[in-house]
C-alpha cells in the first residue's frame, strides 16, 4: 500500500515540476517578446538563478550543518542514535550519513546532501528527549528517504526554476522603469496590431503573475515530497505505527526550533514556521499539515496486510 | 533541396536499419547492466546478512554470562538459547542457516521476557548495554533480511521477464532462494523494541 501512495506522489511531484519548468519556458517566450531579447533574457537569467544555487546545492550538507549549529556525533556519546541510523541504512540499502545533533530544546530533525554519498542527517536534543525508539526509528527513516528521493536535488530544481522566473520579470519591471527599448520588435509585419495588444497584455499578465505561480508550485513540489518520504519511511520500517507515533508526539508540541529560515524550512520533518491556517497560507506551506500525514500513515497501518 | 541520406527509398530504409539497431543494442547494455546491478546488490545483501548474524553470535554468550548472574534458576532458558546459537553458528546454506535463526530468535525472545521480571537485571549497566547492542543487531538483521529479500524479488523477477531473461545467462544471473521467516510472528515484527 505504501509503494502505490509512493509512487503516486513521485508522479505529482515530477508533474509539478514540469508544469514549472513549461512556466518558465512560457514566460521566457513572454520576456523575450517584450523585451525585444528574443532567448537571451532566458538564457541570461537561467545563468544567474544557476550560479546562486550551485553552491548552497553542492555543499548542502556542510552549510545546513553551520546555519543549524548542528555538531556531528559518534558511537560514544550516541551510540542508540548511532545505532538506529545504521538500522535504517540496512533497510535502504544507502550508504552511512553524517549525524549531527542540534542543542534546541523543540523536536525536529531533518536531512540534506547533494546525494546519498555526501548526505547528514540532524536530530534536536529535544527530539532525543522526547521519541521512544520506535519513534526514533521512524523519524530517521524519514530523513534517509529524503536522501534516498534526492530531495535535495528536486527542492534546488524547484528553488532555480521560480529563481529563474523571479529575475526575468525583475529584468521586465528595470528595463520598464527606465524607459528601456522594449519596442525593438518586428515592428515590420503591420498587420495585426491588436493582435500585438493582447500579446503585450498576456506576456505582462504572465510576467506578473509567473513568480507567485513559481512559489505555489514549489511549496507544492515540497509537500509532495513529504508524503513521499513518510511512505518511503515505511517502505523501510514496515511499521507505520513508529512514525504516526512521532508525528503525533510533534503535533502536541508547540515549540519551535530556533536557528531556521523561509530558505532551509522544507528541510525539517516539521514545519519550523509558523503560518496563519487560512487556505492563502497554506498554498505556500512546505509541509502538509500534521492530520493529514497522520492519516495516511493510519491508512497505511490499516492496510498493512497487503505492503 | 537535397534530401541527406541520398534521396532514395533503399537509403531511407538502411537509415532506419541503423537507427533500430543501434537502439536494440542500447536496451541490451541497459538490460545487462541491470541484471549485474542486481545481482551484486543481492550478493552484498546477503554479505551484509551475515556480518550481522556473526554480531549476533558474538554478543550472546556474554548475554548469557550477564543474565546468569541474577537470574541464575532460569538455566531453561539460558541452556535453549546457547544450544540454539550454537546451532545457528553452525548451519550452512542459505535455508539452513535462515531456519536455525528462527529458533534462536525465538529462545532470545523468551529470554527477553524472563529479564522484564528482575529489575535488578534491567537496572545494571552491562546489561543495559548488551541490550542495546542485541536490540540494535536484532533491528539491523531484520533489516538485513529484508532488503535481501526485495533484493532477490527484484533479481528473480528480472530473470523472468522479457526483455531481461534474454541476457540472464550471459550476466550470470540466477535465480537466488530468500531468507524465509516461518514463524508468523517473527515475520509480521522483524524488529525488537525495548
Amino acid at each position: 500500500m505504501f509503494r502505490d501512495v509512493q509512487t503516486s506522489n513521485r508522479w505529482r511531484s515530477m508533474l509539478l515540476l514540469g508544469v514549472g519548468f513549461l512556466l518558465l519556458v512560457g514566460v521566457g517566450e513572454a520576456v523575450g517578446y517584450y523585451l525585444g531579447l528574443g532567448p537571451f533574457g532566458l538564457v541570461l537569467a537561467v545563468v544567474i538563478a544557476v550560479a546562486s544555487t550551485a553552491n548552497a546545492y553542492w555543499n548542502s550538507d556542510k552549510i545546513a550543518l553551520r546555519i543549524t549549529g548542528a555538531h556531528q556525533v559518534d558511537a560514544s556519546t550516541h551510540s542508540q542514535l548511532l545505532n538506529v541510523v545504521q538500522e535504517m541504512c540496512l533497510a535502504s540499502g544507502l550508504p552511512q550519513p553524517k549525524v549531527a545533533v542540534i542543542e534546541d530544546p523543540a523536536p525536529n530533525a531533518f536531512a540534506t546532501g547533494r546525494d546519498p554519498q555526501h548526505a547528514t542527517v540532524a536530530v534536536t536534543t529535544g527530539l532525543l528527549e522526547r521519541m521512544n525508539r520506535e519513534q526514533l526509528q521512524g523519524v530517521l527513516a524519514h530523513e534517509l528517504s529524503h536522501v534516498a528521493n534526492r530531495d535535495t536535488l528536486v527542492a534546488t530544481l524547484a528553488v532555480t526554476i521560480a529563481g529563474t522566473l523571479a529575475i526575468m520579470c525583475d529584468m521586465v519591471w528595470r528595463v520598464s522603469m527606465f524607459g528601456g527599448s522594449t519596442s525593438r520588435r518586428r515592428s515590420n509585419d503591420s498587420g495585426g496590431g491588436q493582435l500585438q495588444l493582447i500579446l503585450l497584455a498576456v506576456s505582462v499578465l504572465a510576467i506578473v503573475i509567473a513568480p507567485l505561480a513559481a512559489q505555489l508550485i514549489r511549496a507544492a513540489v515540497s509537500r509532495r515530497r513529504e508524503q513521499l518520504a513518510d511512505a518511503t519511511a515505511v517502505s523501510y520500517t514496515r511499521n507505520p505505527a513508529g512514525l504516526r507515533s512521532a508525528l503525533e508526539v510533534l503535533a502536541t508540541d508547540s515549540t519551535v526550533v530556533r536557528h531556521t529560515s523561509r530558505a532551509t524550512s522544507h528541510l525539517w520533518i516539521e514545519s519550523p514556521l509558523d503560518r496563519g491556517a487560512s487556505v492563502w497560507n497554506r498554498m505556500f506551506d512546505t509541509h502538509p499539515p500534521l492530520s493529514e500525514r497522520i492519516d495516511a500513515l493510519r491508512e497505511m497501518e490499516r492496510t498493512a496486510a497487503t505492503p | 533541396m537535397r534530401a541527406p541520406y541520398g534521396g532514395t527509398f533503399a537509403g531511407m530504409g538502411v537509415l532506419i536499419t541503423v537507427i533500430v539497431l543501434v537502439l536494440l543494442g542500447l536496451v541490451a547494455v541497459w538490460a545487462f547492466n541491470r541484471l549485474v546491478s542486481l545481482r551484486n546488490r543481492t550478493d552484498e545483501a546477503y554479505a551484509q546478512i551475515d556480518v550481522q548474524l556473526k554480531r549476533r553470535y558474538d554478543l550472546i554468550p556474554n548475554l548469557v554470562e550477564t543474565v546468569k548472574g541474577y537470574a541464575a534458576h532460569e538455566r531453561g532458558t539460558l541452556e535453549a538459547v546457547t544450544s540454539a546459537r550454537n546451532a545457528a553458528a553452525g548451519a550452512s546454506g542459505v535455508a539452513a542457516t535462515a531456519e536455525a535463526n528462527n529458533v534462536l530468535s525465538g529462545a532470545l525472545g523468551r529470554l527477553f521476557a524472563v529479564a522484564e521480571a528482575y529489575p535488578d537485571l534491567k537496572a545494571n549497566a552491562t546489561f543495559l548495554n548488551l541490550m542495546e547492542q542485541l536490540t540494535t543487531t536484532e533491528n539491523q538483521l531484520g533489516f538485513a533480511r529484508q532488503f535481501y529479500n526485495d533484493s532477490v524479488r527484484a533479481l528473480n523477477t528480472a530473470i523472468e521477464t522479457f526483455p531481461l531473461m534474454l541476457l540472464a545467462g550471459m550476466a550470470k544471473a540466477t535465480r537466488r532462494e530468500y531468507f524465509q521467516v516461518d514463524d508468523a510472528a517473527v515475520r509480521e515484527a522483524p524488529t525488537v523494541q525495548f
